[in-house]
């Protein structure tokens, strides 16, 4: 009986199939055609010519840089397809005290953070300068617009760290070209009519209108939030997380610049309503406006209410009367488990939880980089792969849950519902209340990380933490090295500043660097 | 700065240019731009690289002339010590474009830097004789200008060719002088030989028909230059 593992076929055709084909057959050698004994790969896509796509996740971390550099996609190229622009980090407003109130999650950890924690030593400068500022050059550089990096930095390299804004439709129309192109991937057009099993419980193939059977050894399914293989065809319950994060609805629009050189911010903008919050990204060619709230803290009415009222103020009256707004229900959790039998599934099918902190195409990429690595040689340890990889991903959305409840937790506003329940003990997973326990008397450091590859590191809660206000309560025992550090670390704060004040002379604003880049593209070196 | 308008025989009747070569006349240059057609006058004297413009992160050929900023290691008393100076250096102050209605119909504009140190009313070259008619030197300045902007559009497809075959790399040049202090150059880039000799027949074909080898390997061998530009650095510390 032959059981290795050669022919993937992947249901489902957005972002997360294109982005998770390319990311397995730039690891692997693709085949079209199998020969027995081959040690190669056979990837198809099978995708519904009637099923559109979503369309949302239009934010990336920067390991997407990196992902696309595997990949072989050109950053030129991609800029100039997808409409992206640079995202250095998230601003946040009003979600502290809902008072016009604003921090920055930079997506450049501390300075020299490897070595130091200046996390205790801001705690003494806490008044004259927020957290970000002084640990970071990278927010200042939001208030100007400023780019990352300019047209002579090779492409994938930067001053400082970044990811992008992309349009998801056009992102996953680019990944197709270059998976069927360059990487040897098969695009099939098909509706999936049956899912056929074999004997010991895993799918065999897939029946379709327009196809043969398709026979595969590993399916991977990203068919969106029904989840037609994983949810419908094996039954695997989704996990509910709203008991934590309340937001289960969504209203999209997309908004057109007012004037096309108009500036393009350098981060996701985050504003907090009074059940939920929008958020405001900037691409290149149009603004991605959206609000997501809970549907049992405000009615559809309200929530279009306060995003006509964002839109109105941002982009003018004219743009909110003209918006074509999209409602998107979802339920916010993750399967019991991703990966069951032959058949793990990858993005909307595996869950989702509202788009703050822009979990969902990172997840994309981590799934779909560890099967590329752990690929099973056979059936045999397939379960013991599928095994880890459940593990491994329970935790990553544990994880999640956890540090976008930190966001809400933090709040002292008072003036809606959904801020006082979201403060709720009982709303709050016991893993992020001993954290944050902890956290009273010492500042999140490396110790707190669990795992080697874990998704947010101790920086990002600092920035989180101190952005919003929270106090930590130094111990004001003296240790040895006490003295020594205080020196070094305000030799750090004068570093940092000396570094912002150069980068926001060296670098260009998004829109000049994006118009060089159509221009004259980025160099590989 | 610069201040470049447009030369006519009117305005610029009693312009003269200095060609005398020097600190003063603005010679002070650690390198200059280059192109593939004059890479074997330049790599009998001057080591070729590369480099990147800030302006559109385009990469360039340049023929260097010293390690730091402003530092001409050919110039002396006697003025600029070389058998043969760059095509763009010999151009200053002039700049040449092409206006006109179609690609067929394009009319050269040749404009001059009035702040240029090389500006003089009364002495060095005149650039129009009587009744307006150019000077020999501003016809020669002509035909130079010319060949410069063929040199540069073959540039650009050299250029092109180059990157597209992934055979420039960084490099960082390390330099012990005599008296022991070290000066590093950083910033350039280099042909990468391994890639170089990698090349499939076709490219090489390729290339060779466009008249892009020739010049690549003058590049290489221009690297030996690097030992005399060291020299007469240490000869300056004596």
């Amino acid at each position: 009986m032959k059981n290795s593992i050669n022919r993937i076929v992947i249901i489902g055709g957005g972002t997360a199939g294109w982005l998770s084909a390319a990311i397995i057959a730039a690891e692997h050698s693709i085949e079209k055609n199998l020969s027995s004994g081959d040690h190669n790969v056979k990837l198809c896509v099978v995708e519904s010519p009637d099923i559109p796509t979503i369309g949302v996740g239009e934010g990336t971390w920067p390991s997407m840089r990196s992902t696309l550099k595997k990949i072989g996609i050109a950053e030129t190229d991609f800029f100039r397809e997808c409409n992206a622009s640079f995202k250095q980090g998230t601003q946040f407003h009003n979600w502290t005290y809902g008072k016009n109130d604003t921090y920055t999650h930079p997506f450049t950890a501390p300075h020299n953070f490897n070595e130091t924690n200046l996390a205790p030593h801001w705690q003494e400068v806490r008044e004259k300068v927020n957290f970000a500022d002084a640990v970071c050059p990278q927010s200042p550089l939001f208030n100007k617009k400023l780019a990352p990096k300019n047209i002579a930095t090779p492409e994938y390299a930067f001053h400082v760290n970044y990811g992008y804004h992309l349009d998801a439709g056009k992102f996953a129309e680019l990944l197709r070209r270059h998976c069927v192109e360059k990487l040897g991937v098969e695009a099939i057009s098909a509706n999936v009519t049956t899912i056929n099993s074999a004997e010991n419980g895993d799918i065999s193939s897939i029946s379709t209108d327009t196809q043969n059977e398709i026979v595969g050894d590993l399916f991977i399914d990203c068919s969106g939030s029904n989840a037609l293989l994983l949810g419908e065809h094996y039954g695997i319950p989704l996990v509910n997380k709203s008991q934590f994060l309340f937001n289960n609805s969504a209203l999209a629009a997309q908004i057109p610049y007012q004037d096309p050189e108009d500036p393009i911010q350098s981060a996701t903008l985050s504003t907090a309503q009074s059940a939920g919050w929008i958020w405001d990204i900037g691409l290149s060619t149009r603004r991605g406006i959206g609000h997501t709230y809970s549907s049992d803290h405000t009615t559809e009415e309200g929530a279009h209410a306060e995003l006509l009222d964002y839109i109105a103020t941002t982009a003018g009256e004219a743009a909110a009367a003209g918006a074509s707004i999209r409602k998107i229900a979802f339920d916010p959790g993750h399967r019991e488990k991703f990966w069951h039998k032959n058949c793990v599934a990858i993005g909307m099918s595996s869950g989702f939880i509202e788009p703050l902190e822009a979990s969902a195409l990172v997840l994309v990429e981590l799934s779909a980089a560890m099967i590329a690595e752990q690929l099973p040689a056979n059936r045999k340890i397939m379960d013991l792969v599928a095994k880890r990889f459940n593990d491994k991903f329970l935790y990553r959305w544990d994880r999640i849950v956890d540090f976008l409840k930190l966001h809400y937790v933090l709040t002292q506003r008072t003036d809606a519902e959904y801020w006082v329940d979201n403060c709720q003990p009982s709303t709050i997973p016991e893993s992020l209340q001993e954290l944050i326990d902890i956290w009273q008397y010492q500042p999140p450091w490396h110790c707190d990380s669990d795992q080697i590859d874990e998704m947010f590191p101790s920086a990002s809660f600092q920035y989180i933490l101190y952005g919003m206000d929270f106090k930590t309560e130094i111990n004001p025992m003296q240790r040895r090295s006490d003295r020594e550090a205080g020196k070094r670390a305000m030799a750090l704060f004068t570093d940092n500043a000396k570094r912002t004040e150069q980068l926001m002379a060296l670098l260009p604003t998004n829109r000049e660097l994006i118009n060089k880049i159509y221009k004259y593209g980025f160099q590989k070196i | 700065m610069s201040n470049y308008v447009v030369l006519n025989p009117a305005t610029h009747q009693n312009t003269h240019v200095l060609t005398d070569r020097g600190e003063a006349q603005g010679d002070s240059i650690q390198y200059a731009l280059t192109y593939p057609l004059e890479f074997r006058n330049i790599q009998a004297c001057y080591p070729i690289f590369f480099s990147k413009s800030s302006e559109t992160g385009e990469f360039f050929p340049i023929a260097l002339f010293g390690f730091e900023k402003n530092e001409n290691l050919f110039l002396d008393k006697a003025g600029w010590n070389a058998s043969y100076i760059p095509m763009m250096v010999e151009r200053q102050p002039f700049l040449i474009g092409y206006q006109g209605s179609s690609e067929d119909d394009l009319k050269p504009i040749v404009s001059i830097d009035m702040d240029s140190p090389k500006i003089s009313q009364d002495q060095g070259q005149p650039l129009f004789e009587e009744q307006a008619q150019p000077s020999e030197y501003l016809k020669k300045v002509m035909t130079k200008l010319e060949s410069l902007h063929h040199g540069h559009e073959h540039n650009k497809g050299f250029i092109a060719a180059l990157t597209a075959a992934d055979l420039l790399e960084p490099f960082t040049l390390k330099i012990t002088l005599d008296n022991g202090s070290t000066n590093q150059l950083i910033g350039f880039y280099t042909i990468n030989e391994n890639k170089l000799l990698e090349l499939d027949g076709a490219t090489l074909a390729d290339f060779n028909t466009k008249g892009y080898l020739q010049p690549i390997y003058m590049a290489v061998a221009s690297y030996a230059r690097i030992r005399a530009l060291i020299d007469k650095k240490n000869a300056l510390l004596k």
